[in-house]
């Protein structure tokens, strides 16, 4: 086992609203280890980007603990806390809005450096910030142009390159090619697949796309409205889906392929509630075909149900 | 099956004050009755344009079609007049499209935009059988009738789609456009829609065009695809043809092979090289040359026809063998 | 026009000439006619007025000749004389720096504030956000008129008070479309990304946030310039704002009023130059909306 780099314990996000508190994340324990990827998926409401976006502390935790390389880093305060974000660093879904349009590509890239980084000559940065285009396939000509000169795959080059300019050891990816075409998409993975092996770098990688999911993670989370579903090692979860609600979710996903016409496949009725103060138990047993009393009556327990995958239901529980 | 559509040779651009967008460049498209048929391609490609020059509803003095033929049920689309046109839209062909929050206006109840439609279309109808003509779409597509009192905000998302295509689909039109109808929906909501569309086009016998980016989608609900790039159609036959993968035009197997598979564990994909071409400045020759690893001389000098074996049709050289075809 | 529809191929498909946000503001201002005159005009009535101390003497403008007394507009008085015999050509020109810089001023004074206000409750929100912006409603709720006139009671009469309470009186508003501009740049990605840097509040504010609000704040503030050009001449009708002698077109007017009915030049061309330089001005403000936002127009 390899070195954890980003620990979570019972992390917990709940936001105030006027019709009560929206649990977004429910008390989340991972581990994310040095080159490793989890993958994060579930459909929208189901606080994946809260998730991401309270590990980086672009949101306050509700309660709960994050440790960086064994660092606790929620109570950091003022440059202790800045100093985090030379080893955690996030990529954004939107290749439109992720850029500055006033800034040119080598400002935006040189932006990080020299707000964080070491102090260097004009000379050394440009220097740096060519490189860094280098490594994500950005040739130099592109240097002095703007965001809106350039399509969402190379904008989403750029936005990589940026999180790369501190040289962090994890990066949270939320949802970084969901707004790319399929032929776009496939380049950035590989881009982001490569670079993980030649910097070990740790991915929580963010999405609701079950084919990208499966191909970049090592281990999966399902999340279902803040609560975690199910967690497993990603060809054990493809293979042998436990939760009622992975279950539905990998049956849903149109197959490019012939295999499914014609078939009538088992629909998940109903729609994703909102998660303003929910009832104890189960938040996904009102869909769930296999629900009980005993999914209502309160904290479901996370079991390991074979080496390394995870499920919280009922249906295991005994 | 008796012809319902047929687009020839369409061109449309779109003048900007920057430059010219070339965004259709010769179409040729069939659509039976009762037919589904899939356009599948990525940004830019020209599917959205298309459907919008179906209905003759291109934005007013930035697109322009500057050839080409669009006849619907033995009528040429762009000779009719206002009138004609607007009794053509949402009673022949109705459309629905990828964002359900801004298609619906959001100060009427449903039931009075559904009502609105038969108001337009079926001026004969009493108030009662058209409230009974909206009770029974709203059931058709999974809402309880009492509902049509409510307002938009009050439906979720996949609620918001299922009214959608209850108001394409309540004058009962030959022709239904859906214009990636289930992008904006998560996975589970999604299918259900596809499933609703399925049994819906069992029912009515609704022609469908189903505009999208997702291969899986066109495999579970069409008969027919066919593949746009560039403003083109590069490819098109039976679902069959396609998705048996035997003999596929480069960029339908560049599509096919950037999609991670789920039942295999290939460490990398194989992305289609280089980026989409800029409609502003199309190549000459085939538009696909500089990305296809197939590329020849005579791809950058000469557009490629569309060559045909039975219902298959290719706009690749590599299948000259096959003979020349109808156009695509 | 041909020559530019070759520059408009060339930058799009050529070369691949790279162009900031501003050159494309620029580009696409260009092509409003109506925005060109109101800049090529505004920036004239500008050079001529501000070029007229150097070959019009004060004595000219404040110089009373009751031998000349309402002449009518010759070779040697271009604009006639008025009831009091001075030169209404020195007066227009040399009161058009007073005009024109007064409403700059006031404008320039309102950004600021506006600035400073509209960030703050921008992006902070929250209770600060609430106290600024009711002290905005309660600054807004009062006609802008009858406040600078208060003001200028408090403050004392003089140009600085006018000024003073003409950008008091007018801020509010400006700082109403600061404060929304902000709020919606700062849940924009790149804002996250900065924080995700390290990057402190002020830096975030001043190179991610403010840069990209400039668009509808530069319109307001534009749209708003027309019309403290005209209150400062409403003022000074009312005589409450640049006092006689000093000429400012507002003064000039009021000055005149008595006579107007018999010697009409003397209210028109004052008038006109008001009239001109706020008209300018507003079709300047349409251009920069235009370059501005794109998707408003058509």
């Amino acid at each position: 086992m390899s070195k954890p780099v980003i620990k979570t314990k019972n992390l917990t996000k709940y936001f105030k609203t006027p019709r009560g508190l929206l649990h977004a994340v429910e008390s989340v324990n991972l581990t994310i280890e040095e080159g490793k990827t989890i993958g994060v998926v579930g459909e929208s409401g189901c606080g994946k980007t809260t998730l991401g976006r309270v590990i980086t502390r672009l949101e306050e935790a509700t309660s709960g603990e994050v440790y960086l390389e064994g660092k606790e880093i929620l109570g950091l305060k003022g440059s202790a806390k800045r100093n985090i974000y030379h080893d955690i660093q996030m990529i954004f879904q939107d290749p439109y809005s992720s850029l500055n349009p006033r800034l040119s590509l080598g400002d935006i890239i040189a932006d990080p450096i020299e707000t964080m980084g070491e102090r260097m000559s004009k000379k050394d940065l440009h220097e740096l910030v060519l490189s860094l285009m280098d490594t994500v396939g950005l040739p130099p000509r592109y240097y002095n142009q703007y965001p809106h000169e350039l399509d969402g795959g190379r904008r989403q080059r750029v936005g990589l390159a940026r999180a790369l300019a501190l040289d962090p050891k994890f990066i949270v990816c939320d949802e970084p090619v969901s707004a790319l075409d399929v032929s776009i998409q496939a380049q950035i993975l590989n881009l982001l697949m490569d670079l993980q092996e030649e910097k070990k770098l740790a991915y929580m990688f963010i999405t609701h796309n079950l084919f990208v999911v499966k191909h970049i993670s090592h281990n999966i989370m399902v999340m279902y409205m803040g609560q975690v579903v199910e967690l497993a090692e990603k060809n054990e979860l493809f293979a042998h889906p436990s939760h009622p609600y992975t279950k539905a979710l990998l049956a849903a996903i149109p197959q490019p392929d012939l295999s499914s016409r014609g078939k009538n496949r088992e629909l998940l009725a109903g729609e994703v509630s909102s998660p303003i103060e929910p009832k104890p138990g189960c938040r996904f047993s009102p869909r769930c075909p296999y629900a009980s009393e005993k999914c209502r009556a309160g904290e479901i327990p996370l079991k390991e149900i074979a080496p390394n995958h995870y499920c919280v239901c009922t249906l295991f529980s005994n | 099956m008796k012809e319902l559509l047929n687009i020839k040779n369409l061109y449309v651009q779109y003048n900007t004050d920057e430059a010219v967008v070339h965004a259709v460049n010769g179409v040729d498209l069939i659509v039976h009755r009762g037919e589904a048929m899939g356009l599948v391609g990525e940004t830019g490609a020209g599917k959205t344009t298309t459907a919008l020059g179906i209905l003759n509803i291109l934005p007013e003095q930035v697109g322009e079609i500057t050839e080409g033929d669009i006849v619907y049920d033995g009528k040429n689309v762009l000779n009719m007049s206002k009138k004609e046109l607007q009794a053509m839209r949402g009673k022949q062909v109705s459309m629905i499209f990828q964002d359900p929050m801004t298609s619906l206006n959001p100060i009427i109840t449903v039931g009075n935009q559904i009502d609105e439609m038969l108001l337009l279309h079926f001026k004969e109808l009493t108030k009662e059988q058209r409230a009974q003509k909206v009770d029974d779409i709203l059931k058709l597509v999974g809402i309880p009738a009492e509902r049509k009192h409510e307002y938009p905000f009050q439906f979720s998302g996949g609620m918001k789609q299922r009214i959608g295509i209850a108001i394409a689909l309540v004058c009962q039109p030959d022709l239904l456009i859906a214009d990636e109808p289930t992008t904006a929906l998560d996975v589970t909501i999604q299918a259900q829609i596809l499933q609703l569309m399925k049994q819906l086009k069992r029912e009515l016998g609704t022609a469908l065009i189903m505009i999208t980016h997702d291969l899986g989608i066109v495999a579970e609900l069409c008969d027919n695809v066919s593949v746009m790039y560039a403003g083109e159609i590069v490819e098109t036959g039976t679902v069959e043809d396609i998705y048996q993968r035997i003999e596929n035009h480069p960029y339908t197997t560049g599509l096919f092979n950037c999609i991670p598979k789920l039942d295999s564990n290939e460490k990398r994909l194989t992305p289609i090289a280089g980026y989409m071409v800029d409609p502003t400045d199309l190549p000459k020759g085939c538009k696909f040359h500089d990305r296809c690893p197939y590329v020849t001389d005579r791809c950058g000098r000469e557009n490629p026809k569309a060559y045909q074996n039975g219902t298959h049709k290719i706009k690749c050289f590599r299948y000259e063998s096959w003979g020349e075809g109808d156009s695509i | 026009m041909t020559k530019k529809k070759n520059d408009k191929k060339g930058s799009s498909t050529g070369g691949r000439k790279s162009m900031s946000q501003m050159g494309l503001i620029w580009l696409r201002f260009r092509k409003n006619k109506l925005a060109v005159i109101g800049l090529v005009g505004i920036v004239i009535m500008i050079l001529i007025c501000f070029t007229s101390p150097l070959y019009i003497s004060w004595d000219r403008v404040v110089t009373q000749d009751l031998l000349i007394t309402n002449q009518p507009p010759s070779v040697q008085y271009p604009f006639g004389t008025d009831q009091f015999g001075r030169d209404l050509f020195a007066r227009v020109l040399r009161g058009g720096v007073y005009s024109l810089s007064s409403g700059f001023i006031v404008m320039m004074g309102a950004l600021v504030l506006g600035l400073i206000f509209g960030s703050i409750a921008g992006y902070f929100g929250g209770m600060v956000d609430i106290v600024i912006m009711r002290l905005m409603d309660v600054f807004m709720s009062v006609p802008n008129l009858l406040m600078a006139m208060t003001l200028i009671v408090v403050f004392g009469q003089g140009i600085t008070s006018l000024w003073l309470a003409l950008a008091l009186s007018s801020f509010p508003a400006l700082a109403r479309t600061v404060r929304s501009a902000i709020m919606t740049t700062r849940s924009a990605e790149y804002v996250d990304a900065a924080h995700i840097y390290g990057a402190s509040t002020t830096k975030i504010l001043v190179k991610h946030i403010l840069p990209n609000c400039i668009g509808p704040v530069v319109i307001s503030a534009t749209i708003m310039l027309g019309s403290t050009i005209l209150g400062i001449a409403g003022m000074g009708f009312l005589g409450i704002g640049i006092a006689s002698p000093t000429p400012e077109w507002g003064t000039i007017l009021s000055e005149v009023k008595d006579v107007i009915r018999f010697y009409p030049y003397l209210g028109i061309i004052p008038g006109t130059a008001i009239a001109l330089s706020v008209i300018f001005v507003n079709f300047m403000g349409d251009g920069l909306r235009d370059a501005l936002d794109p998707r408003m127009k058509k």
